[in-house]
């Protein structure tokens, strides 16, 4: 059982990660990284480091999300792509 | 940035406050519980994160002010580095607290047991101090972003859903 | 062309690195033991007089690195301030 927990948020970091390179609108790959840091600091949490869980979630889920948006906001949302660009 | 809508707002108002005091309680427990300084001090500057995206620039500029922040960290620092000096007679960062009696200066029982509050001599000194700085650093990083991003958008207009 | 073939050969090399090194690594849970681990452990608690011995590591024991953290912060506040700031407020 806790194995299929650990191979399940091992996937989703993958699956995340993978998700923020992919999305073209730039606020919904902001909010796979955000997810991408929140089941990190769940793994971290199941190799019993609390400390760098705490961090990982304060910093990586909530602050650079933040930051992030508010240069967003500045800069735009779309990502265009060039001419003959795949 | 304009303030979000009324829902947006209402739920700002009732969650934040519990991350603020989650954010205090790692500070102040950081000798004893997982956690520390640095990780209080960021639980503590994403509710000013949370605040300041839900309610908008103006009414946090209204609210608070850089200068708060900036002192905030000097303090920090200052406090962090002369707890550091102090126990220069033996070495640097030297635990001159610990066990000494006073404040912070109680011996703990070896073995696991539930810790008390007024143990770890310089340690729950320099927790607090480094969530002191950790807080007004990441506030003022958050705040200075905020006001140069939008230097001449107009403030004072009506609330607009979801960032759109 | 090249710039596909440099991608393929970077590829390989660090994975090959990357296998070749995760074959010697611990098992899941036994970490890598060494003298200092189990001096921290030992004497952390009737030294510091800090149940969390995390906490008396990076304040205590290792205190230099945490004022380098603190410089480090300070430094990043610093120059986002120089970037950010409008012109005449100070």
């Amino acid at each position: 059982m806790i194995e299929v927990l650990h191979l399940s948020i091992l996937v989703t970091i993958v699956v995340s990660g993978f998700l923020t390179i992919w999305f073209r609108n730039l606020l919904s790959s902001v909010i796979s990284l955000a997810v991408l840091s929140l089941f990190i600091s769940l793994e971290f949490f199941y190799m019993q480091a609390p400390d760098v869980a705490i961090a990982e979630a304060g910093i990586g889920a909530g602050l650079s999300t933040a930051i992030y948006i508010i240069a967003l906001r500045a800069c735009g949302r779309k990502q265009f792509r060039k001419e003959g660009e795949r | 940035m304009n303030p979000l809508s009324v829902v947006a707002r209402t739920v700002c108002n009732l969650f934040a406050w519990f991350l603020a005091v989650f954010g205090i309680y790692v500070i102040v427990h950081g000798h004893l519980t997982p956690g520390g300084g640095f990780q209080g001090g960021a639980v503590v500057a994403t509710f000013m994160a949370f605040l300041l995206v839900a309610h908008g620039g103006r009414k946090m500029q209204s609210w608070v002010r850089k200068e708060l922040f900036t002192l905030m960290e000097c303090v920090g620092l200052t406090i962090f580095i002369s707890a550091g000096l102090l126990g220069m007679s033996n070495t640097f960062f030297f635990n001159f607290l610990a066990k000494a009696g006073g404040l912070f200066g109680s011996t703990v029982p070896l073995g696991p047991n539930p810790g008390a509050l007024n143990t770890s001599g310089t340690i729950a000194l320099m927790n607090l101090s480094v969530g002191l700085e950790v807080v007004g650093g990441l506030s003022m990083i958050l705040l200075y972003m905020f006001s140069g991003v939008h230097p001449e958008e107009p403030f004072g207009r009506e609330e607009t859903g979801h960032d759109r | 062309m090249k710039a596909r073939i440099l991608f393929l050969v970077s590829i390989l090399v660090v994975g090959g690195l990357l296998w070749s090194g995760l074959q010697a690594v611990h098992p899941f849970g036994e970490p890598n033991s060494a003298p200092m681990d189990e001096y921290f452990i030992a004497n952390a608690q009737s030294e510091a007089a800090a149940n969390n011995v995390v906490t008396s590591i990076v304040f205590d024991y290792r205190g230099f690195d945490t004022l380098g953290e603190g410089a480090v912060l300070f430094t990043a506040v610093i120059s986002v301030a120089a970037l950010f700031r409008k012109r005449g407020q100070h």
